[in-house]
């Protein structure tokens, strides 16, 4: 016995150093696993949980700016219950973001289709379509603000220059429909990208037997569409909306840079809401119960989505 | 306590041998560093303003031997930074001061009434106006610094073709718009979400005998036939005075509307002048200023007032004190009221006899406007519901929504509960009146 041990350390093996059996230790299967997955729990843990816990604790609380308050039960949540302001921002939470996910959805698909196709100066395209997801938000959303302008619209100005609409043209930011048109159509153009990208990969990865199968059958271009494209991108569609289902919900650069909530909170969104009740107004409780509002929504968006996913 | 060395203990004590063993010697020790004074303040309308401000930071350094950095960033990111500095209890050692801001954090600010009392003393005392929007319950918690007047800024080439003079009343307002938008040039007042609109509507409310709150701070006032009054007044205004443009104003848009020459009077401090001025443009010539107007109960306006604040959790209080009555000596105050070519006007009395605004025939006018100036929510003291009140916008939107067709009754009915909601919770230990 004391011979072999000899033996094994004289050739480096086995030492039962402690350097040894630490990574004896860290080798096994389930702390090693554990050990990669820590950091990033760290960080969920810090980033995530912790202040989701806070706002949840806010919410329950008299908390304004500089002044912690006591525990007041669901009395914030009652007052914001009352508020026609925040029945009208759930509302149109609703409508902007159905309107837009769909919106990017078609388009999306259609964008891809167009990427997919084999053309000159494909990556150049390809690159440049990603450009508005790239740039940043507020910084696009001000040269958006900018085309809206009452008194410079370039919009306006190029439509009443065409013939297509009648001077002075749409009040783009002062009015309802308008209002929300705009704030619509730059979370479209914004987030189009994002879904062609993704589309556009799903794409790739279909096998090019099925259509060579389908042009046998002779199926037309709308029937390949409808009976092999669509079928096989459907997994990567239901991840994408996902995603941007809570990306639109969540937005609040649009609003705050375009309208900041006008006319007369129409285009109020849960994060611009709260922002404007609990940062700029004080009264941090009542924030914290409205965002928490995306909580309860945006979970059941996930689990229906994730359910669909798991039965494809 | 313990016989124990506590760390806390320890690091003081060998800080103090430290620093005695520095005074033994007479000089610094190698690695001691300057004390370092920091003021957070926002973005100059008038970027000038700003260099005068840190040149005399940095004079002050030098007198002082301490550094002096001004930070400054957006106004609107201004709270949000607050918050996070009050939440954390570290950050700038001042700060600049709205009237709401103040009595947000009264509890998180050092009583300045030595600084107030001296200053009064020596340059013929404070406007009451800023008086109100600093001297809390607790004390005075912020030096009233400048505020920005908020007359009338019309185009005389345009008055002047439509042979009228400039309007005393809103009545006259009215009557004088109707004609200048037959003529091409209408009258701008935003009617949306920005502070412009919140201004000029406690000013035209006031001045018809309106008020928002009772005196208590708590009680709503909105619901009256003042309001009833001033409402129907903005309808009127809104369809045969102005462009429906004014829904989606923001701050600056008046100002573009009136550079553009489109526009013949808005409600607004004296920054398209100004920008006229420095852009060199033609139009510089026709724009000029007058009073705020009046109404049946006298001529009132809000114009915005900022003061310097000290949170408590600085440990240079008293410099920052001394940087304040530095920048108060007449020399400098002077200096920076130039850089911002007459846009800060003093709260002070003897700083308004300032020759910027007495030799120019176009500024001559502003320093009046002090005499009719309120703090926002007046009779009440500006609170937290007051605050809440104007940065949701409850007043331009009941405006907004009565020119898009609600019934008068209805929408101060809403105005009256977004108001109701402001007051509630417990105000007594946020910013009471």
């Amino acid at each position: 016995m004391a011979v072999g041990q000899r033996a094994l350390e004289a050739t480096g093996f086995g030492r039962p150093g402690r350097l040894a059996r630490a990574r004896e230790w860290w080798e096994q299967e389930h702390v090693f696993g554990y050990g990669l997955i820590a950091p990033a729990l760290l960080l969920v843990v810090c980033l995530v949980a912790y202040p989701f816990c806070m706002a949840i604790y806010f919410s329950l609380s008299d908390y304004w700016v500089g002044a912690p308050g006591e525990f007041v039960g669901l009395e914030n949540f009652r007052q914001i219950f009352a508020n026609e302001v925040f029945h009208r921002t759930v509302y149109n939470s609703f409508v902007f973001t159905s309107i837009a996910v769909v919106l990017k959805a078609v388009l999306g698909v259609w964008l891809a289709m167009l990427l997919f196709r084999p053309m000159r100066f494909k990556r150049l395209i390809r690159g440049a379509v990603l450009l508005p997801w790239v740039i940043p938000t507020a910084l696009s959303t001000l040269a958006w603000w900018w085309m809206f302008d009452s008194l410079y619209s370039i919009v306006n100005w190029t439509g009443i220059r065409l013939g297509l609409i009648e001077a002075p043209g749409p009040n783009w930011l002062g009015v309802t429909e308008y209002a929300m048109t705009a704030v619509i159509a730059v979370n479209v153009w914004r987030g189009l990208p994002f879904f062609a990208i993704i589309v556009l990969a799903g794409l790739v990865s279909i096998p090019r037997e099925y259509y060579e199968a389908a042009e046998v059958d002779g199926a037309s271009s709308w029937g390949r569409f409808r009976h092999v494209t669509l079928p096989l991108l459907k997994p990567v569609l239901a991840v994408v909306i996902l995603f941007s289902t809570i990306f639109t919900f969540a937005d609040f650069n649009i609003v705050q840079v375009l309208t900041r909530g006008g006319p007369v909170n129409t285009t109020h969104l849960f994060a611009t809401l709260a922002y404007q009740t609990g940062l700029v107004g004080g009264n941090i409780g009542q924030a914290a119960a409205i965002s928490l509002f995306l909580f309860p929504m945006l979970a059941a968006v996930v689990f229906i989505q994730l359910r669909y996913i798991r039965r494809e | 306590m313990s016989a124990r060395i506590g760390r806390r203990q320890f690091l003081l004590t060998s800080a103090g041998a430290v620093a005695a063993s520095s005074l033994a010697l007479d000089r610094a020790p190698a690695y001691a560093q300057k004390r370092e004074l920091t003021f957070l303040s926002w973005n100059h309308f008038v970027p000038a303003s700003d260099v005068e401000l840190r040149k005399q930071a940095e004079a002050f350094s030098k007198q002082a031997g301490v550094t002096v950095r001004v930070d400054t960033i957006a106004h609107l990111q201004l709270p949000a930074k607050f918050a996070a500095e009050a939440a954390a209890q570290s950050g700038h050692d001042m700060i600049i001061a709205n009237t709401s801001t103040g009595f947000l954090y009264e509890n998180h600010l050092v009583d300045v009434g030595d600084v107030v009392e001296d200053l009064g003393k020596k340059y013929g005392g404070f406007y009451p106006f800023s008086k109100e929007a600093a001297l809390m319950s607790s004390g005075w918690k912020a030096v009233p610094w400048f505020w920005i007047s908020f007359p009338a800024t019309y185009n005389t080439a345009h008055y002047k073709k439509a042979g009228l003079e400039v309007p005393k009343t809103w009545d006259e307002l009215l009557k004088q718009g109707k004609v200048l938008k037959k003529q091409g040039n209408p009258v701008g007042i935003p009617i949306s979400h920005c502070a412009d609109a919140n201004t000029t509507f406690w000013s035209v409310l006031w001045c018809y005998g309106g008020k928002v709150l009772e005196a208590d701070g708590k009680t709503s006032a909105i619901n009256s036939d003042k309001t009833a009054q001033v409402i129907e007044w903005y309808k009127e205004l809104y369809k045969d005075a102005m462009d429906p443009e004014v829904l989606s104003w923001d701050d600056a848009s008046n100002n573009r509307f009136m550079l553009s020459g489109k526009g013949s009077w808005i409600h607004n401090p004296i920054s398209p002048y100004n920008a006229a001025i420095a852009k060199k443009m033609p139009i510089a010539d026709d724009i000029d200023h007058h009073n705020s107007p009046g109404g049946p109960a006298g001529i009132h306006s809000g114009p915005p007032i900022n003061s310097i604040g000290i949170w408590k959790f600085s440990k240079n209080a008293d410099l920052a004190k001394e940087f304040i009555k530095f920048h108060f000596k007449k020399e400098n105050f002077d200096a920076w009221i130039v850089a911002s070519n007459a846009f800060n006007h003093p709260p002070l009395r003897n700083f308004a006899d300032h020759p910027i605004w007495a030799n120019n025939p176009k500024f001559k006018m502003l320093p009046k406007e002090a005499e009719y100036a309120h703090p926002r929510g007046w009779p009440a003291k500006t609170n937290a519901a007051v605050n809440l009140i104007e940065v949701n916008y409850a007043l331009p939107d009941m405006v907004a929504k009565a020119v898009n067709g609600m019934p008068t009754k209805r929408a101060i009915a809403w105005a009256e509960d977004q108001i109701k909601l402001a007051v509630q919770g417990k105000l007594e230990t946020k910013g009471k009146a």
